[in-house]
C-alpha cells in the first residue's frame, strides 16, 4: 500500500496547519463549556412568591387562609407602613403585598362585593400562583357557606384545609429536550461544521493536489500499479483521515460534556456530523481538481469555511439571519447540517414523524455529496484527456 | 526490445509524429536527437502509453504496448524531463516510494534503494527534502527514483536539462554504468555532445520524422563533409577567397573575424592544398585547427538548419 502510506505521510506533514484550526476550535469550545448553564432542571418544584400579608382582621377564616397561603408562598413579616411596604416591593424583598380589609370575611360569607387589595411587581410569574390561591380559597369558602348556611368559621376553615390539602404530582415529560435544546452539545456540533470543514479541506485538498501533479501522475501511469488501485488507496487514506478527524473532534465533545453521551439526540448528532464529514471530504476532493496551486488551498479553505459558516448559522443562530441570506445558504451543505442539528437538539420523541425533517436535511447533504463527487469525476476525466 | 512502426500522432492540424519508425535493440544506448519540438518527448510518451496515437504499432519486450500492459511496465524505468518527486518526502523516502510501486518485498526494496542512492551518490543527502537539494542533486534524485527497481529498459527524457557541467558528467557516467550492468537505454536530448558521448546508435528527429539513424560513424558517413579547418589569417581578399573555394576537395570557405573556416570533403589532401595556397600567395597565418564533423553538421547538412535553432 505505498500510495496509502505516502498519502498519510503528507497528512502528517500538514499537521501544523490543520492543528491550528483544532486548537482554535477547542479554545472556543472550552469557553462555551465554561459559560453555558450546565445545571438543567430535571424535576418540577413550584416557585414560591415572597408575600407581605397584611390582615386588618383576624377571623378564623383569615388565619386559615394565611396558613394555606404559607404552603405555596414565603410570607415575609413587614410592618403595616406604606413607605416600608413600598421599599420592600422596590427592593424585591416581596413581590406581592396582600391586604385583607376589615370586614372582608363577613362580606365573602354574605355574598358581598368587597375585594382584597393587592400591590404586585409587574410581570412576575410567581404572583400568578398567589392569585390562584386567593381565588381558590375564598371562592371555595363562599361555596361552602352558600350550601351550609349555619356553618361556623372554624368549621369552614377546617373543611377548606381538608379540601385544599391535596397535592398534584408533576412529571417532567421534556427531560431529554431540556438536555440538548440550546445545550453545549448543540453549540459544539454546530461549531464543529467550521473546524471539520477547515481540517478536511486543508488536509484532503493538499494531499490530493500533490498526487495530481502532472509529473507524479505520469510516474504512476508508467508503474505496474493499476490506476484503480492507486485511486482506491487514495480513497482509503482520505476516508481514514476524515474518519479520524471526525472521531477526534467528536471525542472532545464527550470529554467536555460527558452527560450528552446518554441522550438519544447524541446518536443523531453523530449521524448528522458523519454525513457532513463525508460531504466535506467530497468537496475537498473537488477543490483539489479545480485548484492549480498548493498556495491557494489555504485561501480557498478560509473563504469556503468562513463564508458558508457565517451565512449558514454556525456562528449566529439561523433564526437571527435574514431570509435572503438563508436562501443563499441553502445552496451549501453547511446550512442543512446546521438545520438538522438544531432540529435534532429539540427532539424529545424519535418516531418517524419527529425525525423526518432532520432526515430530510441529511438527505440533502447526501445529495450534495453525490453532486461533488460527480463533478470532481467529470473534471478529473477532462483533465486526464487534456493531459 | 522496442519496435515502433509507422507511428502517427496529430494534435489537431499539427503532425507531431509523422510515420515514425524505430527499432531499439537489447543492450544498446539508443539516442533520440532532435531540436526542441521535433517530437522526441511525444514519441516517448506514445511508447509509454501515456499518450494515445492515431496510427501505428508499438511493441516492447515483444508485446504490444497498451496502458494496461502492467507486466511490461514492471521492467521499464522512466526518468522524466521534469523532476517528479514528492517535496514532502525525504530523498530516501522518495526513492523507497517509487521503488515500492514495483517491488513489494521490503528487504529486497531496502537493498535496491540503498544501491540506487549509492549509484547517484546521494548517500549524504538521504534525509534531505528535495527543496534543500541543488538542481544537479535533484536531477540525480529524479534518476534514482526511475531506476531503483532495476528495470531492463530505462527511458530518459532529457535528464540533464538545466544541470551544471559537473552534475551532467556524473549523470552521463551513471547512465553508461547502468548500460554496462545490462540495462537497455533510450536517451533523448537536444545536446548533440551528450548523445555523441553516450549513445551507440542514434536517430535524428525533425518535425516528427526520423531523418537519419545509425551509429555515429554511419551518420557522419552520410554527409559530404570530411573535415572542418579553421586558420587564423592576417588578411585575405575576395579574389583569393574565390581561388581557395576552387581548390580540389574544398566544399566551402568563409572569412569570419580574421579566421578562415574551410569545409572539406572526405578525400585526403585538402589541408595541404590550402596551406600551399596560403604560402604561395604570401598570406600570413597563425594557428590552425581541424575538426571532424559532428552530429550538428549531420543535422545541418540534412535539414539546412542548426540542431539548436
Amino acid at each position: 500500500m505505498p500510495v496509502f502510506k505516502v498519502c498519510l505521510k503528507i497528512f502528517r506533514k500538514n499537521w501544523l496547519s490543520v492543528s491550528i484550526y483544532i486548537v482554535i476550535f477547542l479554545a472556543i469550545a472550552l469557553l462555551i463549556s465554561a459559560t453555558s448553564v450546565s445545571e438543567r432542571p430535571t424535576t418540577f418544584s413550584q416557585k414560591k412568591a415572597r408575600v407581605a400579608f397584611i390582615a386588618e382582621e383576624q377571623t378564623p377564616l383569615v388565619k386559615g387562609f394565611r396558613k394555606e397561603l404559607s404552603r405555596s408562598t414565603t410570607i415575609v413579616a413587614l410592618p403595616d407602613q406604606s413607605e416600608k411596604l413600598q421599599d420592600a416591593l422596590y427592593f424585591r424583598q416581596v413581590t406581592y403585598i396582600l391586604r385583607i380589609p376589615k370586614g372582608f370575611t363577613e362580606s365573602v360569607l354574605s355574598g358581598g362585593k368587597m375585594q382584597l387589595e393587592k400591590t404586585v411587581v409587574p410581570n412576575s410569574i410567581e404572583n400568578t400562583y398567589v392569585d390562584l390561591n386567593v381565588d381558590q380559597y375564598w371562592n371555595l369558602a363562599r361555596l361552602y357557606a352558600a350550601h351550609d348556611p349555619g356553618i361556623s368559621q372554624n368549621g369552614l376553615a377546617s373543611r377548606l384545609r381538608a379540601n385544599l390539602s391535596g397535592t398534584t404530582p408533576v412529571v417532567m415529560k421534556t427531560e431529554n429536550a431540556a438536555k440538548t435544546s440550546d445545550s453545549f452539545s448543540m453549540f459544539y456540533f454546530n461549531f464543529l461544521a467550521y473546524t471539520l470543514s477547515a481540517v478536511l479541506i486543508m488536509g484532503i485538498s493538499t494531499a490530493m493536489m500533490v498526487f495530481r501533479r502532472r509529473d507524479l501522475r505520469m510516474r504512476h501511469y508508467c508503474s505496474p500499479l493499476k490506476q484503480a488501485n492507486v485511486t482506491m488507496q487514495l480513497l482509503a487514506a482520505n476516508l481514514l483521515f476524515a474518519g479520524a478527524s471526525w472521531a477526534v473532534l467528536v471525542g472532545f465533545c464527550f470529554l467536555l460534556d460527558p452527560q450528552s453521551i446518554v441522550t438519544m439526540n447524541m446518536l443523531y448528532f453523530l449521524i448528522n456530523s458523519l454525513l457532513f464529514t463525508g460531504c466535506i471530504a467530497s468537496l475537498s476532493y473537488l477543490i483539489s481538481t479545480v485548484l492549480k496551486s498548493l498556495n491557494a488551498v489555504s485561501a480557498v479553505c478560509n473563504l469556503i469555511t468562513l463564508g458558508t459558516c457565517f451565512i449558514s448559522g454556525v456562528f449566529v443562530p439561523q433564526e437571527f439571519l435574514n431570509s435572503t441570506v438563508l436562501k443563499i445558504a441553502s445552496f451549501t451543505p453547511t446550512y442543512w447540517y446546521v438545520q438538522a442539528n438544531t432540529r435534532i437538539a429539540k427532539l424529545t420523541h424519535f418516531s418517524w414523524d419527529h425525525l423526518a425533517p432532520s432526515l430530510y436535511s441529511m438527505l440533502i447533504m447526501l445529495a450534495f455529496t453525490g453532486a461533488f463527487i460527480a463533478i470532481a469525476l467529470v473534471i478529473g476525466r477532462r483533465q486526464q484527456a487534456t493531459n | 526490445m522496442i519496435h515502433v512502426k509507422n507511428l502517427l500522432k496529430r494534435y489537431g492540424d499539427l503532425v507531431a509524429l509523422d510515420h515514425l519508425s524505430l527499432d531499439i535493440k537489447e543492450g544498446e544506448i539508443f539516442g533520440l536527437l532532435g531540436p526542441n519540438g521535433s517530437g522526441k518527448s511525444t514519441a516517448i510518451n506514445c511508447i509509454l502509453s501515456l499518450l494515445s496515437f492515431d496510427k501505428g504499432e508499438i511493441e516492447i519486450f515483444g508485446k504490444k504496448m497498451t496502458p494496461d500492459a502492467y507486466e511490461s511496465k514492471r521492467n521499464i524505468g522512466i526518468v522524466m524531463q521534469n523532476v517528479a518527486v514528492f517535496d514532502e518526502l525525504t530523498v530516501y523516502e522518495n526513492i523507497d516510494y517509487f521503488c515500492g510501486l514495483y517491488v513489494h518485498d521490503k528487504s529486497e526494496r531496502k537493498r535496491l534503494v540503498e544501491e540506487a542512492i549509492d549509484f547517484v551518490e546521494l548517500g549524504n543527502f538521504k534525509k534531505f527534502h528535495p527543496k534543500k537539494l541543488s538542481g544537479g542533486l535533484l536531477r540525480r534524485l529524479n534518476i534514482a527514483c526511475g531506476i531503483a527497481h532495476r528495470p531492463k529498459l530505462i527511458i530518459l527524457d532529457e535528464p540533464t536539462v538545466a544541470v551544471d557541467p559537473q552534475s551532467r558528467n556524473k549523470i552521463l557516467e551513471g547512465i553508461a554504468r547502468l548500460n554496462k550492468q545490462g540495462a537497455t537505454i533510450v536517451y533523448t536530448s537536444h545536446y548533440m555532445e551528450e548523445v555523441e558521448q553516450l549513445c551507440s546508435r542514434i536517430a535524428i528527429l525533425d518535425k516528427g520524422r526520423v531523418i537519419a539513424s545509425g551509429t555515429q560513424e554511419e551518420l557522419k558517413a552520410m554527409i559530404t563533409l570530411g573535415e572542418k579547418i579553421t586558420i587564423e589569417a592576417f588578411s585575405i581578399n575576395e579574389q583569393e577567397l574565390q581561388q581557395l573555394r576552387e581548390l580540389p576537395g574544398v566544399l566551402s570557405v568563409q572569412w569570419i573575424e580574421k579566421r578562415l573556416v574551410i569545409k572539406s570533403g572526405k578525400k585526403a589532401g585538402s589541408l595541404e592544398a590550402v596551406l600551399d595556397f596560403l604560402k604561395t600567395h604570401e598570406i600570413g597565418f597563425g594557428r590552425i585547427y581541424s575538426e571532424l564533423p559532428t552530429l550538428n553538421d549531420v543535422f545541418l547538412e540534412i535539414t539546412g538548419k542548426q540542431l539548436r535553432d
